[in-house]
């Protein structure tokens, strides 16, 4: 009965410190909403959003030297030397690329696309509602090179990226050929491998090993399918030095009324009290915009085939002309439930062409006769 | 104005480049292109589309000069910062198959239109507006212009936008051009000024080839006014007998120098030569469509007998 007792108590008491520790966090949760919770606040304020070098591991891109004076005659042989060396390659069919016939499954990873944002375009559904709907061209894309799991797990990134996982491969994908001649040599020997033309931009997509695609692999609009969920990531528009008014949405004070020199200010910075100085993360006066962001879950709702465009209901960051990257989404309940073009998307063998211009079932096609309710 | 006369020299010069390529019909184009003509948009809508020779030989399509007053959707923002020539050629291929289903007639500020849309609230499913156009804006697949009315002695005023698939049918009633690109000003003027009859019908123009300047002058309620009309060098607009300091004021917030800010009109335009290219583009099936509705409207009259 002692023991029992002891026992009894023993229960008793574990039982009491879990009820003290749950009225503890009670307790310190009222206090959360008590007491302003600067931490908590002002942690994405703090975090260091950009920065204006690329990392030290790249090679420098762009050609430095400006005036260079070369003769007339050796002008041309520069050009000559570049016709020779990037001669026209006719377009790889899926049958010319050894790509592996893989399955693909609901974990598979595909490869993303690089395209540009070139505007906005307004649509109708069927039921008569406008959608704002954003026209991403696709660039000329092409598979640079594919870095596999165990490699890519060894470099700076990679090692942080799967610290705790397990590691996935990397394609290398390019996009907007231009001349040679604005580059450095260094940039230029990245696409000397695939003997491509060298491009103006290049994007890492993480890939499941049964996605991967071999170099010299072109992307284009079909890789996609109407109705699937896109996540296109963006820098967002570059608003410069900003107030604080437009950067944190402030309210500053009043217009008349007697108001000497504030009208667009931010007011008090902190209390005086409590800790006695200005808690870092205080929103002030800054840099807005120019920033990586992702728009996650827009449904493509139009795909043109001819010209490589894929139109995107909703809208994306970054100002128009700017390029942007585009993923199969990352939203678990969005993603596909169907296969997708696994890898990628490639014309059909026998030469027929596919359907140019494909728009999603919900949309008014603009040919087709007036909607009456 | 100067003003007025730097525009109608920028539109002269397009007009006497279409003359010196069209230089055959030398009487067709003199009546059109004299220069104390204020209707300056007044063309002929009867000039067939031209074919020049290049220096080469080929044959260059050009498409009449007066596409830009009927189709002034078709040029795109001018803001150079949300250009991109693909889109806008994917934008206008867009617009042509929207035009190919439901005629969009030309009209301008000024005429007075009836527009029957879908509705849903509606007892037979349509509804049908009339009223007069006081505004037009918008480029591409979001042009849109506003008809107002006053219906029971209540203003109203509609946007509609010209490519929604809603749209079931747009009449032109009585097409013709007032004084002013804007008629805002006839929220502030007597109601007699912006009533129509509902079931006004469709009235025909005696001649084909000139759009009709209505030299209206309207007149305003008493004070107090929705904007500064007296700010705004209305010409539609009678007299506003208001005291002398309210055009004093006028004065010294006026910006006269903006009528010789070549680069300010340069920045609001499209260059001649890339309006040249847009329509060249699309007047082709514009010219095509056209016809086919002249000859459905046709064998619609020949039914009748």
């Amino acid at each position: 009965m002692f023991q029992s007792l002891e026992w009894r108590n023993e229960k008793l008491s574990y039982l009491a410190v879990k009820i003290c520790l749950a009225v503890d966090i009670t307790l310190s949760l009222k206090a959360f909403r008590l007491f302003f919770n600067h931490e908590q606040i002002r942690t994405m304020s703090r975090v260091k959003r950009r920065t204006t070098h690329p990392p030290y591991w790249h090679v420098l891109k762009n050609n430095q030297r400006t005036d260079e004076k070369i003769s007339s005659d050796n002008l041309r042989f520069v050009q000559e030397v570049i016709q020779d060396k990037y001669k026209n390659k006719s377009p790889i069919k899926g049958s010319d690329l050894d790509i592996e016939k893989t399955e693909w499954d609901p974990k598979t990873k595909r490869s993303g696309v690089i395209a540009r944002n070139i505007g906005v375009q307004h649509m109708w559904e069927k039921d008569g509602k406008k959608v704002i709907c954003t026209v991403l061209h696709v660039l000329d894309n092409h598979v640079i090179r594919y870095v596999p799991p165990e490699e890519y797990a060894k470099s700076v990134i990679g090692a942080k990226m799967f610290k705790n996982r397990k590691p996935l491969g990397c394609l290398v994908v390019g996009a907007e050929a231009s001349n040679p001649e604005r580059f450095t040599r260094q940039y230029c020997s990245l696409f000397d491998e695939v003997g491509l033309l060298p491009k103006k931009r290049l994007a890492r997509f993480i890939v499941t090993p049964n996605a991967a695609l071999p170099p010299c692999t072109p992307l284009t609009a079909g890789h996609f399918v109407i109705g699937q969920a896109v996540d296109v990531y963006g820098k967002t528009i570059d608003y410069g030095f900003q107030g604080v008014v437009k950067r944190w949405g402030f309210k500053g004070g009043p217009a008349s009324h007697g108001t000497t020199k504030f009208h667009r200010r931010g007011g008090t910075i902190g209390t005086g009290r409590d800790k006695a100085r200005v808690w870092p993360g205080q929103k002030m006066p800054g840099h807005m915009g120019s920033e990586r962001r992702f728009n996650r879950g827009l449904k493509i709702v139009r795909i043109n085939m001819k010209y490589n465009i894929i139109y995107v209901k909703g809208t994306v960051p970054g100002p128009t002309n700017s390029i942007v990257q585009i993923f199969d989404t990352a939203l678990p309940r969005r993603k596909f439930t169907e296969a997708p073009p696994h890898p990628t998307y490639f014309p059909p063998e026998d030469g027929t062409l596919p359907q140019e211009d494909i728009w999603d079932s919900s949309l008014h096609v603009f040919g087709s006769p007036s909607i009456s309710v | 104005m100067l003003r007025r006369a730097v525009l109608q020299t920028f539109r002269q010069g397009l007009a006497q480049s279409f003359f010196k390529r069209y230089a055959v019909s030398l009487t067709e184009t003199t009546v059109t292109h004299q220069p104390i003509e204020t209707s300056d948009e007044a063309g002929e809508r009867t000039v067939p589309t031209q074919k020049t020779g290049d220096e080469s030989g080929n044959t260059v399509v050009v498409a009449p000069p007066e596409f830009r007053f009927i189709y002034p959707e078709f040029l795109p923002d001018p803001a150079m910062e949300r250009r991109n020539r693909l889109r806008e050629k994917l934008e206008r291929m867009d617009m042509l198959q929207r035009r190919s289903v439901i005629e969009i007639p030309e009209f301008y500020t000024g005429s007075i239109m009836a527009v029957t849309v879908a509705d849903a609230n509606s007892p037979n499913k349509f509804a049908r507006f009339v009223g007069i156009c006081i505004q037009r804006g918008g480029s591409g697949l979001r042009a849109w212009f506003i008809l107002r009315n006053v219906v029971d002695k209540q203003g109203v005023e509609i946007l509609y936008e010209m490519y929604c698939p809603l749209i079931q049918k747009i009449e032109v009633l009585r097409l013709e051009r007032r004084l002013d690109e804007s008629l805002l000003y006839l929220r502030d003027a007597l109601p007699e000024y912006s009533t129509f009859p509902m079931d006004m019908e469709p009235e025909r123009r005696l001649n084909n080839s000139v759009v009709p300047i209505n030299p209206l002058k309207v007149k305003l309620r008493p004070r107090p006014w929705l904007e500064r009309w007296e700010r705004q060098n209305l010409q539609g607009v009678e007299d506003l007998n208001l005291p002398q300091r309210f055009y004093d004021r006028a004065e010294k917030v006026a910006k006269p120098w903006e009528k010789y800010d070549l680069m300010l009109h340069y920045r609001k335009t499209i260059p001649a030569e890339e309006q040249e290219k847009i329509f060249a583009e699309v007047h082709s099936q514009l010219q095509q469509q056209e016809l086919k509705r002249k000859l459905r409207r046709r064998r619609g009259s020949d039914n009748e007998y």
